[in-house]
Order: structure tokens, then sequence, then C-alpha cells
């Protein structure tokens, strides 16, 4: 069960593969056949049950490419 | 308030500083003016200024580009061989429009050069030193008190034209001691420096601010836009600021051109020509640039001729030939006048004098 | 009730997408910015920051971010640096330098900078080349490391690899000297931690703070930017990790 997901933003990335190699879950592939509007080689985000929302390829993205996003409990008032 | 002060046009740098409001100064030893930088790190602290002694002359200029930028009247002090370690702050402040003031008393060149007065870093201090081809408003003072005054006037243009000013003395001018009247002069309003780095909540609409300087490498497509609004400061400045002085010249048949001390040898020139009946006059710019082109140009179509006086192998009479035109007869007289060989050397009147007679005697 | 919460992405202070010139695939000077602007937003000084970056890759990132800004020469940071703080001494102002234009060209501002103690932030992009000019060998290139002025490879003719986060630790004026890298997760946590702690001591105004960041230059190290980050792993043994002073007053 996914506990977090991500948002990868064509236009933003230049298709290094960092953060397919960071992700410890093998959550984004780089396919080789898909591109950005730019031209780059776009990785895609597919296992998403495995995601857990750490952030860390948010982190190394050095492109601010990826939105990560955490599922968790609404704090009560 | 006025005050009558007696003291080296060295201090008048000082004098005329913080007459003009300005409290930081940066700047580095080197003679002849050592006087300027102990006066500032004397006085400064007394009135809340900043004194810094910078690690060279390129800190110096630099260290002045951070102040400026942030919108502080600021300015440096130094000689010819710190003047060149300059060039490349100067030509970044040029681009990056900041305002700022630079003193520099002239000492012989090139290289080492003596310790004392000349004045061969003219045609460096008109062209632009730099790369780039970005042009300072250069300021001659020829007296102390011309010190303190024109020291004031750069700081007013630099504001008003978002550009550096040079004011060019030498070890002569700045080692010799005159009465000044000291005082805040009265200069036109200026717009606030909104433009000026502080700190984003510093600023009244919360919006960032940016030096200048990134147009062409960090925004390229800025960089015509850039230069077009240089261009236009320079043109006005060529326009609205030529300053000059004339003495005796109304019918003169040789006119001297001099700038700074050699200015004040030829003043005394003309008196004594005058008194034994020769018609020679005296043109003084005091802004080297703009230049004053006009003046030596309706000079020479009335007939006049001129002898340029200046202590070095020939800068300035590049530019009266410019304004000549190839009218009228333009005639040199420089380092090779002084008295003496070595770096104490300076040209007298005397020199000059038989100079300007041998020309009229020759032109009859 | 399940929500979601942004845990990565965009940073506010310092945004890519209004970077004007790209840096390229695979630079980390994309990350070691995002984390300045992190820092800055952490801190809450975001009001009183201002940057000054040198010229080079590092003067790049300039125009992602949201606080006030100058480029100045060559070098020249610590000199303009210096002059914004004597000017507001309650400012935050802090350097983003190249290694060579921190330790080549810049070691007369640094200098000036270090001997009369100026309360600034330094921080410098250590790729161990001149990346905007081609890869040219910088005072950082590892021995043995190819360049276009050291065809045959760094010798010992062209001198040593310097240790910039060392030589300042011996600096009086010096309170805080560190060197990060942001090719791991745990190295990315480490050098923002260090980031924060370089700030808070300008924060505190108790003297100068450094902190070198290793950085991949997939480009000039002919490199893919995954082969890059290996290559940092060789940088990274060098150039040890760590803080080399952390004090809280000069003694």
């Amino acid at each position: 069960m996914a506990k977090g997901e991500i948002v990868i933003d064509e236009n933003r990335c230049k298709g290094c593969s960092y953060c397919v190699h960071f992700c410890n879950r093998n959550c984004i592939v780089m396919p080789g056949d898909i591109f950005t509007p730019k031209g780059y080689s776009l990785p895609v985000f597919i296992n998403t049950d495995d995601c857990t929302g750490c952030g860390i390829c948010g982190w190394m993205c050095p492109d601010q490419a990826i939105e990560v996003y955490r599922y968790v409990e609404e704090k009560s008032r | 308030m006025a005050e009558r002060v007696f003291t080296y046009g060295n201090e008048m740098v000082g004098w005329g500083a913080v007459n003009a409001g300005c409290i930081y100064f940066f700047g580095y030893p080197i003679t002849p003016q050592n006087e300027v930088t102990a006066w500032f790190a004397r006085e400064l602290p007394k009135r809340g200024g900043v004194f810094v002694q910078s690690q060279s002359e390129l800190g110096s200029i630099n260290l002045v580009q951070g102040a400026a930028a942030a919108g502080a009247r600021v300015m440096t002090s130094t000689s010819s061989p710190g003047w060149s370690l300059m060039q490349e702050g100067i030509s970044f402040l040029a681009l990056g429009e900041l305002p700022t003031v630079i003193h520099v008393a002239q000492r012989g060149g090139p290289g080492t050069g003596t310790m004392r007065h000349a004045q061969m870093d003219y045609l460096s201090a008109t062209r632009g030193g730099g790369h780039g081809g970005y042009k300072t408003i250069v300021l001659a003072p020829a007296s102390a008190q011309e010190i303190h005054d024109l020291v004031q006037l750069a700081f007013y243009l630099a504001d008003k034209y978002r550009n550096p000013v040079v004011v060019l003395s030498d070890g002569i001018l700045g080692q010799m001691r005159e009465p000044v009247k000291v005082e805040p002069l009265s200069f036109p309003p200026l717009p606030e420096k909104d433009w000026a780095i502080a700190g984003k909540a510093k600023h009244k609409d919360g919006k960032f601010r940016e030096g200048l300087g990134g147009r062409g490498m960090v925004y390229p497509a800025e960089y015509i836009g850039a230069l077009e609004g240089l261009d236009k400061k320079y043109r006005q400045m060529q326009d609205a600021e030529v300053r000059y002085e004339e003495y005796q010249v109304e019918d003169a048949e040789l006119l001297l051109v001099a700038f700074g001390y050699v200015a004040r040898v030829c003043q005394e020139v003309v008196n004594i020509a005058r008194s034994e009946g020769l018609k020679i006059g005296l043109i003084r710019p005091i802004t080297l640039w703009p230049f004053p082109y006009e003046v030596i140009k309706e000079k020479a179509a009335n007939g006049a001729r001129f002898l340029v006086v200046e202590d070095n192998l020939g800068q300035m009479i590049d530019d009266v030939r410019l304004g000549v035109e190839g009218r009228a007869e333009t005639h040199f007289l420089g380092i090779f006048a002084r008295h003496l060989t070595s770096d104490l050397g300076i040209i007298f009147p005397d020199r000059v004098l038989e100079e300007t007679k041998r020309l009229l005697e020759k032109g009859r | 009730m399940v929500i979601k919460e942004k845990v990565a992405g965009p940073s506010r202070i310092w945004d890519v997408s209004r970077v004007i010139v790209p840096l390229c695939a695979g630079c980390q000077h994309g990350v070691a910015t995002t984390l300045i602007g992190l820092v800055i937003e952490e801190l809450g000084i975001e009001g009183r920051a201002i940057a000054v970056h040198g010229a080079g890759c590092n003067s790049l990132p300039m125009s992602g971010f949201d606080i006030d800004r100058i480029i100045g020469p060559h070098g020249r940071g610590p000199d303009l640096a210096t002059g914004l703080k004597r000017v507001h001494p309650d400012a935050i102002v802090f350097t983003i330098q190249g290694d060579g234009d921190l330790l080549a060209i810049g070691a007369d501002a640094l200098m000036g900078a270090l001997a009369r103690g100026e309360k600034l932030t330094i921080i410098m992009y250590n790729n161990s080349n001149y990346s905007s000019t081609g890869g040219q060998m910088a005072p950082t290139t590892l021995m043995g490391q190819v360049t276009p002025t050291c065809p045959t490879g760094r010798g010992p003719d062209a001198g040593y690899p310097v240790h910039g986060a060392e030589m300042l630790a011996g600096f009086k004026t010096v309170v805080y000297s560190a060197r990060g890298a942001v090719n791991t997760p745990a190295n990315y946590q480490a050098t923002k931690r260090y980031l924060k702690t370089a700030f808070q001591k300008q924060i505190d105004n108790i003297g100068l703070s450094y902190v070198e960041i290793i950085s991949a230059c997939p480009v000039q190290w002919h490199m893919t930017p995954l082969q890059s980050l290996k290559w940092v792993e060789k940088i990274i043994a060098e150039y040890p990790l760590g803080e080399f002073k952390n004090v809280d007053r000069i003694e």
C-alpha cells in the first residue's frame, strides 16, 4: 500500500537519472524512449504502490522536477 | 557653517567627502596619497562612518562596489599603480551603473615609476582604462580648494548618472598646503536610490533588488539594452557636464592648455607674459572627460595657436588636436621640460615662458 | 483523515525554473543551491539575506533566487560582500563561489576577508575544475586528473590539490569551516546542517563561516551524470567531509 506519491515535471526534467538511481524501492524507471518537450529522456513513476514518500528523489533532483507527497494523518485541532 | 582650514590638498579629499555625506571609505596605502587614508581612518569613526583598509587596490575598488550597490555614498583613493589594479573593478561599476568617486593622486609611471607627482594617467583615465569602452567623468582639480569642491561635485555627478567619477589629482597638489573654505556645497536634488540592495525586507514593495552586472552573462538577452542605456548616459554627460576655465584668452595669439598643477604654473606664465606685453592666455580643462572640445574648436577657428603643457610624454595633446580639427598649430611641452632629470623635477614657469616666447617669435 | 503532505519539490527562495541560463543535466549546483534556499527559508532570514555570486557556473543560479543579489568580478565576492555588510551590518551576506573563483583569482579577496575578520558566510562549490570555461585545471583538481590545461594529467609540477576547508579552519577569524557533498541522501542532509550552522554563525554575529560543497560536474568530467556521482566518491577520498572547525566565539 503506497504511503506516498510523486509527480515528475517534464518541463524541468533533464533526464539525469539521479532519481532512478536513488529510489531504493525501484519506483522510477528510465524507459529511454519517452522524452521531455526539450528532448531529454523522461523517467517514469511506476510501482506506485511501493512509494513511501521518503522524498529522496525530490532532494537529489538538480532541477526540482519532482514533487513528493506523503500521506499523513491530519492532526486534529 | 564654513570653516577655514590650512592643510594638505590630500586632506581636502576627506573634507570634501564628509561634506558630501560620504561616510564610507575603503583604501590601501600608496604614496603620494597616504594622507588621504590616514585622514579617513582618523576622522570617519568620529562621524559614525566606516573606514576599512583593504588588502590591495583590487580589494579597495570591490569593497567600494559592494557599498555602492547598497546605495551608500562611498569612495576610494589611490595613486597610479593602484589605479591600474582598479580598472576591472571600474569596468564592473560602469556596467553595474553604480555611483562612486575614485580619487587618484598621479605619480610617475609606467611601472613603479616614482613616488612623486606626474600627469601620466590622463589617457588611461579619460579613455576608460579598463575593458569595455565605458566612460567616467574625470575631474581635474588645480588647488586644494578645488579638490574639496570637486570631490563634492563628483559625488553629485556619480549619483546623478549612476556612474563612477574620477578625481584626477597629482602628488604636488596633494602635498601642497593652502587655505581652504570647508563647507557642504549645495546641489540639485537627486532621486531616492530605490535600486539599492539591502535585504528584501528593507524595500517598500518587499521585492528583491539585483545588481545590474549580470546583464550579458546571467541575462544574455539584456546585453544590447544595457549598452543602449550606457550610451545614452554618456551622451548626456558629454552634453551637460563639460567644465573648463579660461584665463585671459580674449585677444590671445597663443593659448596654453594645461590641467592640474601644471595649470597653476601656466597661470603664472600668463601673468608674467602679459606684464611683458605678450598676448597669451590659458584654457584649463576641469573636466578631462568630457573634454571641452568646443572652446578649443572656437579658438582655433579664430586663429589662435596652442601650446599644450603637461607633465607626461604627450596625452592631453591628443584631445587638443581633436578639438582643433586640423585648423590650428598645436605644440607640446612635456615632462622633458622639468628642471631636473630625477623624480624631483617640476615644470616651472621659466621653461614654459621660454617656449612660449620661442613660439611667438616663430609666428611673426 | 489522510492528507497529502508535500515533502520535496521546487523551493520558494531558490527555484530552478527562474534560472535563465540553464545548468547542465546532472550538475549538482542545482542541488546545492536548493539547499541554500531551504536553509534561508527555515532560518527565517529571507528578508535580510543577500547573495553575492562570482564568475563561472556558480553565477548562473543567481537568477533563481528570490532575495537581493549581485554578481561581482571573478573572485571578488568576499570584497563585495564586505562592502555590503559594512553598510548593512544586520544583513546576512553570503557568497557563492567556484573553486577557482575562491582559491585562485579570489585569493586576494579571501585573504582580505580572513585577515580583517569580516562576518560573512562563504560558500564554495568544489567541482575540481573551471567548469564554465571548459574544464581547465583548478587549485582543487585531483592528481592525475586530465584537463585542457594539464592534458597529461595533473602532476607535481602543477602543485597539489588545495584544501580550502582545512586551510580556513586554521584562521582565528573563521569560526566555522565544513565540507559537504550531495552525492547521497545522507551527505545531502549533513550538508544542509552545515549550511544551517554556517548561517547561524552570522546571525549570531560570531565570525566568518565557510562551507565547501562538492558538486558533480558530468560535462567537464566527461562522464554521464550517474558516472559523475561515482566520481564524487573519488573526490571525497581527497577532500574529506565533515566539520573542521566549529566554535562559538573567536578565541
